[in-house]
This record gives C-alpha cells, structure tokens and sequence, in this order.
C-alpha cells in the first residue's frame, strides 16, 4: 500500500521564530544606560525657544494683551489696505432685458401697419372708363382645348 | 531672604520627576534597545533610538505619572520611532544588515562549517520575514520577545488582542510558505 505523498514538506512552525528570537536576545552593548543618562543630562529640561519669561506677574499679562492687540491690528490693517486697493471692475449698470409677452396675452408681431388716409376732397368730374383687363381669359383661351376633351369621363 | 514655598515644591517635583526618568532608564533601556535593534538590525541606530525615546519622555516627563504600564508605553514609543526611521532610511540595502546579522547570531557548540550553514539559514529566515505584509510581520517581530504577552503586544500595536493571534496566524502560514518557496528555489 502506497503511503500518501505530502504536498508540502512539513516545516516546523516554530523554526523561522527561533531565529526572531535570537535576535531578540541579542544583549544590549554595555554602557547603554549610561551614555543615555548623558545624554538626557546634556538636553535642555524645556524648550526654551518659545518659553514666555516667567517672571513678571502683572506686567507680563498687560504686555500679553498689548502684544495681542497689535497683532490684530497689523492683520486687520493689512487686510483693510489690500481691500482698499483692489477695486472690484465697473459692470453695467443696468441691464435690459428682452421684454417677455405673457402667454396668453396679444402679441403685435404679426400686425401691419397701414398709414392713416385723409378724407379726400370730392372729384369733380369722373374719372374716365378704363378698357377692362381680360389677362384671366386670354390666359385660360391659352390652355390647350384637345386636354381637356382626352380627359377620361368619371363613372 | 525666604524661598517661595512654590519654588519648594517645583522643586521638588523636578527632582523626583528627574529620578523617575533615571529608574525608567535603568530598568528599561536594554529591553528598548533590543525592541529597536530587532527593526533596525543596526547597533548605532537602534541607540538612537532609544536616546530619542527617552527624550521624548523628558519632554512629556509631567505625564509620567498618568502612565499605567511604564513598560509597553515605553516599548510603543521606540517602536513608532523605528518604524518611522526605517520608513525613511532606504539607503542602505537590507541584504547587508540580513547577512551581517545572521553572522552575529550565537552558534556555539558548532562546526565552523554548521556555523556557516546555521548562518545561511539565519539569513534565509530573515529575508522571509522582509517579505511579510507591514502588520504580519509587526506582530511576529514582537511576539519574539518572550516577555511580551500577546495583551501587551496588542497595546504596543494599538490592536486587539484577537487581532493580534490572528495576524500572528498568517504570519506563521506566510513564513512556512516563503520558505517551503525558498528551499525550492535552492
């Protein structure tokens, strides 16, 4: 009977840790704690770049204010001058519109417009009989008569 | 001329506060080194990082007092600062630190030529671990340090101590494969 090949070769879980380990327990190299103590000695106990003098009681919160009171005053009066000089561009003043008819109101878009005759004084004589004008005949007499006979007879 | 009883008791304060710092520094700054070397895997450095560590609690030295567990507060600060070094130092290729570590790795009682063999494979092992996903292999550089528990691991990580396990889990199945993977490269 044919033993069942593992897929994977078995690896012992722990080996890759004892090697962490190891490493964890590397000592640390003497005189560690002493160079540290030194250097601690040597490192200022406070920042002191931005300490504000701790002497000075009432003197000291009255130039507190006054330093913060200029401090308003130099930002408000810088943003006053850069306002002051950009002036915003002059627009139109007025714009018209497109007058806009209501829908359902009248509109004179369509309208003509006829000038206002006077009242003509009355003629005298008649004016004289003009010979009628027979265009309309002459232009049907034109059409062909044989055209007119071809055509079929409706039922 | 009088003392000002507050300049006493500042004083005072400051001195006990400096003797603190000094106890904290006796007792824990070899447990820091070792937490800062087995990241950094440079002696120099991981010193470094330890002096900074320790001057960030200097400077936050009021807070002392509010600090439950002197030792895994300690151990998370190192532990970002390194973190943060080793994200920055990329100057330095990792295949010397690996082959320069595996050397110093205790060997006693062996041949020179399982020295030799037994430092190979310490490299080999640390290469794997370079190639762990970032929080996989946080938790399995930490859970070498036997005095760390896992609780204290997860408050080092700012984790949850199942999270910790679990990570811990998939770091191990992730090693056993990258080094089955290695062996059958060889």
């Amino acid at each position: 009977m044919n033993q069942p090949t593992p897929i994977r070769p078995i690896i012992d879980r722990s080996e890759p840790e004892e090697t962490l380990r190891m490493v964890a327990a590397l000592p640390a190299p003497a005189g560690l704690e002493e160079r540290i103590h030194a250097a601690l000695e040597a490192a200022p106990a406070s920042p002191k770049i931005l300490a504000w003098p701790a002497q000075g009681g009432a003197l000291r919160s009255w130039m507190r204010g006054a330093a913060a009171a200029a401090i308003v005053g130099v930002v408000a009066g810088g943003g006053w001058a850069i306002y002051s000089r950009v002036q915003p561009a002059a627009g139109p003043k007025m714009v018209e519109l497109p007058r806009v008819t209501g829908s359902g109101g009248f509109s004179s878009a369509g309208a003509m417009r006829t000038p206002q005759t006077l009242s003509a004084p009355a003629v005298a004589q008649p004016a004289a009989p003009q010979a009628p004008v027979e265009a309309p005949q002459s232009i049907q007499a034109k059409k062909p008569a044989h055209r007119r006979a071809a055509r079929p007879a409706q039922p | 001329m009088e003392i000002a009883p507050g300049a006493v008791r500042d004083q005072t304060r400051q001195h006990d506060q400096q003797a603190a710092l000094a106890a904290l520094v006796d007792e824990y700054a070899s447990t820091l080194y070792r937490v800062a070397f087995s990241v950094l895997r440079n002696a120099t450095d991981a010193e470094d990082a330890v002096q900074e560590a320790f001057l960030r609690v200097l400077r936050h030295r009021d807070t002392l007092g509010e600090v439950r567990d002197h030792r895994v507060w300690l151990i998370r600060i190192v532990w970002n600062i390194v973190l943060d070094r080793k994200r920055r130092a990329k100057t330095r290729p990792e295949t010397d630190d690996i082959a320069d570590l595996a050397r110093v790795l205790p060997a006693r009682g062996l041949s020179a030529e399982d020295r030799a063999a037994a430092a190979q494979h310490h490299a080999r092992v640390l290469a794997c671990v370079e190639q762990l996903p970032g929080k996989e292999r946080e938790v399995m550089l930490l859970s070498a340090f036997e005095e760390l528990s896992s609780v204290e691991i997860a408050g080092v990580l700012g984790i949850t101590e199942s999270s910790v396990r679990s990570r811990l889990f998939r770091a191990r199945n992730l090693m056993a494969d990258l080094l089955n993977h290695a062996r059958g490269v060889k």
